[in-house]
C-alpha cells in the first residue's frame, strides 16, 4: 500500500501517513478520561491531540499541587519513627 | 504500559517515594515542592526501568532547582513578511493544526522533540497511564501522611484497609 501521499504536504516531520496518525491517535482517545465517553463518536485528530495536552498538563498540575502538600506535610511531621509503618501501610495497599 | 495499572507497581512506587522522601529530608533540612515533583519523577523514571525514552530522559536531566520546563523556551523569530510570498505564508498557517498540536505534545513528554510521530504517542500513551500512578500513588501517601498527624501512631496501623 502507498501511503505516502500525505508525504508532500509534509514539510517538517515526513513519511506519516494519515492513516497511522489515525490509527495512533484513536488508541490515545481511550486514555483520556475526556474523550472516553464519546468514543462513539468521530473525534477529529487535532482535537484528540489538544486533550491529551491538556490532561497531561492536568496532571502535571496534580502532581505539582501534590507536591506541595507533601513538602508542607513533610515538614511538619516527624516522620522516622512512623516511616516503617507508613511503609507498610503503603505496601498494603 | 498496562504495568502502571497494576496494584504491584502502585505499591512499589509509592514505597519507594516515601523512601526517597524520608532520605532527602534527612539531609537536607526542608524539601521544596519542586525537589520533592523532581524526586516524585525520578522515581517514577526509575520504576519504568529504562525501558521508556521519557524515562530515561527524566533520568538523564540534570538536576535543577529552577523550572526544568521552561528551559526550552525559544523567543518567536519574525521574519519580514514583505520578503515572503503571500502564499507562502497562508501555507504556514494552514498547514500546521495537526502539526502544532504534535508539536505542544512533544514539548510536554519528556526527551520526544525528535521523535517521530509514532513512537510519539507510543511514548505519550506511556507517560499518561505512569503519571496517573504518580497522582494515585502521590494522593495514597498524602493521605496516609495527614491520617497520622491526627491520629497517635498505634491507631495508624489498625486504620489501614481503609482504602
Amino acid at each position: 500500500m502507498s501511503g505516502r501521499r500525505s508525504r508532500s504536504k509534509q514539510s517538517s516531520v515526513s513519511s506519516i501517513t494519515d492513516n497511522q496518525i489515525t490509527d495512533l491517535v484513536s488508541k490515545l482517545q481511550h486514555l483520556i478520561p475526556e474523550l472516553r465517553r464519546r468514543r462513539f463518536d468521530k473525534v477529529s485528530t487535532s482535537k484528540v491531540l489538544q486533550e491529551t495536552c491538556n490532561y497531561i498538563r492536568s496532571l502535571h498540575r496534580e502532581v505539582e499541587d501534590l507536591s506541595d502538600r507533601l513538602s508542607q506535610l513533610l515538614a511538619s511531621t516527624d516522620g522516622d519513627s512512623d516511616q516503617a509503618a507508613i511503609i507498610r501501610s503503603l505496601l498494603m495497599q | 504500559m498496562k504495568r502502571w495499572t497494576t496494584k504491584r507497581e502502585h505499591q512499589i512506587y509509592s514505597s519507594k517515594l516515601f523512601q526517597a522522601l524520608c532520605r532527602s529530608r534527612r539531609t537536607s533540612s526542608s524539601t521544596s515542592a519542586k525537589e520533592l515533583h523532581q524526586t516524585a519523577d525520578r522515581v517514577l523514571a526509575i520504576t519504568a526501568k529504562g525501558t521508556t525514552r521519557w524515562s530515561r530522559a527524566i533520568l538523564a536531566a540534570p538536576l535543577t532547582a529552577g523550572t526544568n520546563m521552561k528551559k526550552h523556551k525559544k523567543a518567536k523569530v519574525t521574519v519580514h513578511t514583505r520578503l515572503r510570498k503571500p502564499v507562502v505564508n497562508r501555507e504556514k498557517r494552514k498547514l500546521p493544526v495537526v502539526e502544532r498540536k504534535l508539536r505542544a505534545l512533544r514539548r510536554l513528554v519528556p526527551g520526544c522533540r525528535k521523535l517521530s510521530c509514532n513512537n510519539l504517542l507510543e511514548e505519550t500513551s506511556d507517560y499518561i497511564a505512569a503519571l496517573e500512578m504518580q497522582v494515585r500513588a502521590m494522593t495514597a501517601i498524602t493521605e496516609f501522611l495527614s491520617r497520622g498527624e491526627a491520629q497517635a501512631p498505634t491507631d495508624r496501623l489498625g486504620s489501614i484497609g481503609n482504602m
